[in-house]
């Protein structure tokens, strides 16, 4: 097959060795440098995108994940981590090493659309500068900032000033004539529609927009940085709660429990894989809810019904994860190796608690469905609007509901299955439709979906002998990974891939860590929807994102 | 035509206080002018701060104000201090005194068109202030100086979003108050006259009898094709759901509104209150029969409010129920879709009319 004849396009499927994958690339590997959830291959610095290509076109590896920068004592560092869309678990690292004097190093722009945003980030925080970028501008910080925060020289003492400058309409002049202008528009920070502190520069031509350039960084809050001052075994699993805030802490938590757990050899019981399987669908459950609210708040205004019925559900779920955790937003629930504590006592009371919601669930999923997806209205706003092609959502790295609207088959609890998915019996949702109407239905449907799976977890958890129900592993006080090992892990959360890169160097703390965050990539799409629609449909689109803005800025 | 109408309110006190002259004239005619004015405040004063949070609530599972006074109604003058207490901003580069004059006008043209609207009687009082032949004529003029008032709000504020508000409230109004007066004028056919009195006076004969219930020949009865296309394009003409498009907080941010406060914001607000009142009002008069219903004719102004609370709590329910429309598709269905209706159905009553009359 594909082993005789490597140099045709095949259809990605085919799984390689290493080995094979270094013979495909022939000369451009330099050297090997594994990572313990894929094959590393070092390239010099001027050859990502022929790297890129091949492993793209030829390999079939057309999801650039994440870009993880780095600084080392002797070179900077990028790392390129791809998968295939049709399995996820066919992963491989590309990594590319750059002078320590001259950070320059090819952009994979060119062949991954999606490493425009990731590359600027590299460049805003870690400093390495790439060539044939398109834009290459600080993302997160403010222009005027001195230093790069995440590399070695910088100066925390620094006094830094962010200037307010003018916003300029990047269009003023080549779209003048005679009979018409663009209006330059500053959409937020502070703006009902933005969800959160997320500023567009929108170019207006009369009601149409010509160009939208979404511009993030507001509510940075150097998450990378506080993880990697942490240790591992309990001071970073508080701050996953932070990143997507709106109620999905626990699958948050679950990616950082994921590539730590992985990362330092730790079995977690099955009887906690339970507990996590159906505490991070009810936080599913939460944070679709509220998308839909605020969905239903872009289209029909700020007095619609539908947002207070969605705010009542999720409140209920809301209660039983409080039952669960103790908390209501910031679970901080899961450990290493497993939970915190076991289901709360009465364990009969929680179960029929949850088995009243998950009976009433139907009924409210039907009643949105009468109040919005069969109003003609809606569907006239919603349908063939904010159209994101399936090959455009790939291009851009979209992932969860966003690119499962595109018809996007991708689901990281079934691809790549981790905790107790693979056990139970439940199906993942695709809509065709490409548009900001399939991106709702997904998530209605996935509110589904998940009840079904919790459903299945409460049942197991009920029959589950007393003398069995281990929640934790044996885990050391102290992790302390070895030297020099890499990992990245992701998980399916409620916006998307949500993925941890970190590299251990020894000590009790992350040397590096990189979150991969599937807003920051979907957000990205946004003028790919936007341009060329009228202003309530970016608003539309932009809801339709689902974006958490503590998690696009970290 | 039904019975002859009561005499009008100003008349009634010349009559009553035997006001002498032009000057007795003009001093009634400025009493009952404010008496009307009052009871106009007092509805939206009702309406703004409290009846439209708890209505609201209603359809969303809340509860709404209800800690001060029963019910919460004393929300209404503790909004009152607090609104008017807020310090009014003006921004930079706003135009004036054109920014200034439009929260005033919108109020007053709606306040206007009550002017010609017969609400009814309490007692002997007839509270209908003028009765002149082009009285329908009058009352769309006077309720469509609002748009100029929203376009001057948006246009004077110096700022983008009031801008993109202003221009979107005159494609709406373009779009939809055609359509309106051709469905009302389908109705003048079927009257036979533009004075209000005659065109509510029309509505008074019975219809058919049913069931010993006496149906009037209330126009909505008679012509329903015409009045759901009224109702539509005066949810259209007030700017409600699904047509809030001039405001859209949730993408130009309450357009021509945004930078008003304190005061000038009041009177914004209280003036989109007095024209959903001065809708239903349109409405009651020219389809529902204006203040008529059941009972002696000296309690019809009950009549009156709840027609047009009810056209209130229509607007409400919208407003929790229905998606926006967008621009474009407002434009569409309007001159697209509800013109041509709207002719059809002139013409239509015409040729009906012709025949049998």
């Amino acid at each position: 097959m594909s082993l005789e004849r490597p140099d045709t396009v095949d259809d990605g499927a085919v799984e390689r060795t290493p080995d094979e994958l270094e013979a495909l690339l022939g000369d451009l590997v330099v050297d090997r440098d594994d990572h313990l959830n894929a094959p590393g291959f070092v390239i010099r610095p001027d050859t990502v995108q022929e790297t890129l290509s091949i492993l793209k076109e030829q390999a079939g590896y057309d999801h650039l994940s994440v870009v993880s920068a780095q600084e080392y004592e002797n070179r900077y560092e990028s790392i390129y981590h791809l998968k295939k869309f049709d399995d996820p678990t066919q992963e491989v690292s590309v990594v590319v090493p750059a002078d320590k004097d001259d950070p320059v190093s090819e952009s994979a722009e060119p062949v991954f659309r999606t490493a425009d945003w990731h590359e600027r980030e590299a460049y805003d925080l870690i400093g390495i500068e790439y060539d044939d970028h398109p834009d290459l501008r600080r993302i997160l910080l403010p222009e005027t900032w001195q230093g790069h925060p995440l590399s070695m020289d910088y100066d925390l003492d620094r006094p830094q000033i962010a200037t307010l400058p003018e916003h300029a309409n990047p269009l003023e002049d080549h779209h003048k004539d005679a009979e018409s202008d663009t209006m330059f528009l500053n959409i937020g920070p502070h703006h009902p529609a933005t969800h959160g502190v997320l500023h567009l520069k929108t170019t207006l031509d009369g009601e149409q927009v010509v160009d939208v350039e979404p511009d993030i960084g507001y509510l940075h809050r150097s998450e990378e940085q506080m993880a990697q001052s942490g240790t591992y075994r309990h001071q970073i699993m508080p701050y996953p709660d932070r990143w997507d805030y709106i109620s999905a802490g626990l699958l948050n938590e679950w990616a950082y429990a994921r590539a730590a757990e992985d990362l330092a050899d730790i079995e977690v019981p099955e009887y906690a894989q339970v507990i996590r399987t159906m505490g991070a669908e009810m936080c599913r459950i939460a944070a679709h809810m509220l998308a839909l609210a605020t969905f239903a708040l872009d289209i029909n205004g700020d007095f619609t019904a539908t947002f207070m019925y969605a705010i009542n559900d999720r409140e209920r779920v809301q209660n039983l994860l409080e039952d669960l955790t103790g908390q209501r937003l910031m679970f901080n629930y899961f450990r290493l190796g497993g939970v915190v504590w076991d289901l709360p006592e009465p364990r009969e009371e929680f179960f029929s608690k949850t088995r009243d919601f998950l009976d009433q669930l139907p009924e409210s999923v039907e009643e949105y469905h009468n109040l919005i997806t069969s109003n003609e209205v809606f569907q006239m706003r919603t349908i063939d609007t904010g159209v994101l092609p399936p090959e455009v959502a790939k291009n851009y790295g979209a992932t969860g509901p966003v690119a499962r609207g595109s018809g996007v088959d991708y689901d990281l609890r079934r691809d790549d299955p981790y905790g107790y998915y693979d056990e139970l019996d439940w199906d993942v949702v695709t809509e065709e439709g490409c548009d900001n109407f399939s991106r709702l239905l997904v998530r209605m449907r996935e509110v589904e979906e998940s009840a079904k799976i919790i459903g299945q977890c409460v049942d197991l958890l009920e029959d589950w002998p007393e003398d069995e129900r281990n929640i934790q592993a044996n885990v050391p006080r102290t992790l302390r990974p070895d030297d020099d090992t890499e990992i990245y892990r992701a998980v399916e959360g409620a916006k998307g891939e949500l993925g941890i890169y970190i590299r251990a160097d020894g000590t009790d703390k992350p040397a590096r860590f990189k979150i991969r965050s599937p807003c920051f990539s979907n957000l990205q799409t946004l003028p790919e929807m936007a341009n060329g629609e009228y202003i309530p449909d970016v608003v539309a689109a932009l809801g339709s994102l689902d974006i958490v803005l503590g998690e696009v800025d970290r | 035509m039904g019975t002859a109408p009561a005499q009008l309110f100003p008349e009634f006190l010349v009559d009553t206080f035997g006001l002498p002259g032009v000057l007795g004239e003009v001093v009634a005619s400025l009493v009952g002018a404010a008496v009307v004015a009052n009871i106009i405040l007092a509805f939206s004063g009702v309406a703004g701060p409290w009846a439209k949070r708890k209505i609201t609530a209603a359809f969303t599972d809340r509860i709404a104000v209800d800690r001060i006074g029963p019910y919460g109604l004393l929300i209404i003058p503790a909004a009152a201090v607090q609104l008017l207490a807020k310090e009014l901003i003006i921004p930079e580069g706003v135009d004036r005194p054109t920014w200034d004059i439009a929260p005033i006008l919108l109020p007053a043209s709606a306040m206007l068109g009550f002017s010609v609207i017969p609400m009814g009687q309490i007692g002997p009082l007839n509270l209908h202030l003028a009765d002149p032949e082009v009285g329908l004529a009058l009352v769309f003029a006077f309720a469509s100086i609002a748009s100029v008032s929203l376009v001057m709000a948006g246009y004077a504020s110096n700022n983008k979003y009031s801008l993109l508000g202003g221009l979107r409230a005159v494609a709406q109004n373009l779009a939809y108050e055609i359509p309106l007066i051709v469905t009302a004028m389908s109705v003048v056919i079927f009257a036979g006259t533009l004075q209000i009195s005659g065109v509510v006076g029309a509505q008074t004969e019975t219809l058919v009898t049913i069931a010993g219930f006496d149906i009037p020949a209330w126009y909505a009865f008679v012509n329903p094709f015409a009045f759901v296309l009224f109702l539509t394009a005066n949810m259209a003409e007030i700017g409600r759901n699904p047509f809030d498009i001039p405001e859209a907080p949730t993408e130009i941010v309450a357009g021509y509104q945004t930078e008003y406060s304190s005061a000038y914001f009041v009177l914004f607000y209280l003036g989109e209150f007095v024209h959903i009142f001065l809708g239903g009002a349109i409405l009651s008069v020219v389809f529902l029969g204006g203040a008529s219903g059941p009972g002696p004719e000296s309690i019809s102004f009950i009549w009156f409010v709840v027609k047009v609370w009810g056209f209130f709590l229509f607007t409400q329910w919208a407003r929790a129920a229905i998606p926006r429309v967008r621009i474009d598709q407002l434009i569409e269905i309007g001159w697209k879709g509800m013109l041509v209706l709207s002719f059809a159905n002139l013409v239509l009553t015409a040729v009906i009319v012709g025949v049998i009359a």
